[in-house]
Formats: C-alpha cells, structure tokens, sequence
C-alpha cells in the first residue's frame, strides 16, 4: 500500500527515529511502512494519523487498480 | 518507553554471522565425527556443549547490529537475556548428564531424570520466544520474529522428512531426533538474520 509518509515527515523535518520515537516503534518498522514493505495494523494506522492530525486515508492511499475498479 | 536507539557507541561492524558460522560449522563437524564413530563416549556432548559458549559473542553481536539498524526493543534485549540464560543451562545440563550416564544404573530413576533435564533447558528456550511475541509492542519486529520461526519450522520439517526418507532407505546413518532443536534454531536465526532491504536512516 502507498502512503505519504517521507512527505509528511519531512514536511515535519523529523528523521525515521523521531517518528519511531513518536509512535513507541523502532526505527526500521518506520522504514518498513515508508517503503510499503508493511502495512501497518489499523490501531498503529491511526496512531500515525493522529501523530500529523490526519485522516488515515490522507496519508495511506488505495492503489490505482482498485480504485479505478470503484 | 518502547523506542529503538541508534547508538553511536555501537557503531562497530559487528559480524554475528561470523559466530553463527562458527557455531554452525563446529556442530556438523562434531556431528559428523560422532555419526562416524570417530568421537565416542561423552566426548560429542562435552564438545557440543562447549560449543554453546559461541552463543555470547553471537548474541552480543546480533544485539549490536539490531541497534544500528534501529531494530531492537526492550523486548529483544529480555530475549537474549532470558535465551543466553536457557543455553548456559543447556550447556551445564548437558555437561553433566553426558559426565554422568555411564555411572547410573540402566533404567533406573536418576538416568530418566539426566535425560529429560536437556529437553527442560530447551522448553525454557521454547517459553522464552512465546514471551518475546507476548511482550514485542512493536508488531513489525513481532511479524519479522513469527516469520522467522516459521523459517525455522520449515528446515526442521524439510530437513527431517528427508533424512528420514535417506535412513529409510539406508542411504545414511541413524541420527538422534534431539537434533531438532539446534537445527530449529538455525532455521530461526537464518529467518532473523535474512537481509532486510533497510538502506538505514532515510531524510
């Protein structure tokens, strides 16, 4: 799944630790989200929603062939 | 708090497979020594207890390399502590029931209890992962740990049907089914240790 979670976090000018060290992760379960190799669950989803007063849909996107197929 | 630290003090280039490496290549080499006769008496278990000293640097240095990639958690650090304990036991069980059989009377009590203290030790290895996946908070490092067992599971699996099948056939020597764990073990560390495409601290 695609998010805009570097975009976010740099707009925040914050590292992958400092937003590890935000959401209680470490630093590589950053890394993993950030580069779609893993979907977070929906209470971590929400947690970094809140952690940038987003909506989770603002920041993990469908991918394009599903919403094309809507 | 349940934060990963990347600390500059660890900034060693620690190699814990080097040690796994080490320890892997001294287990078959004892195993084949002991299949083939050459090793006999106690000498194997002496051997491949003291072979589980290998373990401290291996852990010290996988704890060193989760830290500089930002992987480790309080949660790991209870795991090595708690996994290094388990083996050391292991290895003194071991020690002293292989010092010991010869003197015990064949089927008698003492020598029931020398045999299954080893299984003990490795049931405490066995806890010490399911209290690793009940404490990791985080739920990327506990799915990396859970795919890792299964890595493990699978070699056993693998590695036992077709032994099996080859000693059926008489194609191979007997072995004995205690070999499960140790090769469990590797499967997991192999399934922890596989590259992760993590180009570390992105801006």
């Amino acid at each position: 799944m695609k998010n805009r979670l570097r975009v976010l976090r740099a707009e925040h000018e914050w590292s992958q630790q400092d937003l590890a060290d935000r959401l209680e992760v470490s630093r590589q379960s950053v890394n993993a989200i950030e580069t779609g190799k893993y979907d977070p669950s929906l209470p971590l989803a929400f947690k970094i929603a809140d952690i940038f007063g987003l909506q989770i849909e603002e920041i993990f996107l469908r991918d394009i062939a599903e919403q094309a197929a809507e | 708090m349940m934060t990963a630290k990347t600390n500059s003090k660890n900034k060693t280039n620690a190699k814990p497979g080097v040690w796994a490496g080490l320890f892997g290549v001294n287990v078959a080499l004892i195993a084949v020594l002991h299949i083939t006769g050459a090793l006999e008496g106690p000498t194997p278990y002496i051997l491949y207890a003291l072979n589980f000293t290998l373990l401290i640097p291996l852990f010290r240095t996988a704890q060193q390399r989760h830290e500089q990639k930002g992987a480790m958690s309080p949660a790991m650090r209870s795991y090595n502590r708690r996994f290094l304990s388990f083996s050391a036991l292991y290895m003194v069980v071991m020690l002293g029931a292989s010092g010991l059989y010869n003197r015990v009377a064949d089927g008698s009590p003492v020598l029931w209890l020398l045999a299954i203290a080893p299984a003990l030790a490795a049931m405490g290895m066995i806890w010490t992962m399911y209290r690793y996946l009940r404490e990791e908070a985080d739920e990327y490092l506990r799915q990396r740990a859970v795919s890792a067992a299964m890595v493990g599971l699978g070699f056993v699996l693998v590695l036992g049907t077709g032994w099996g099948f080859l000693e059926t056939f008489s194609l191979v020597p007997h072995i004995w089914a205690w070999w499960v764990f140790p090769a469990w073990a590797i499967g997991l560390g192999i399934g922890m240790a596989w590259p992760e495409r993590d180009a570390g601290e992105q801006p």
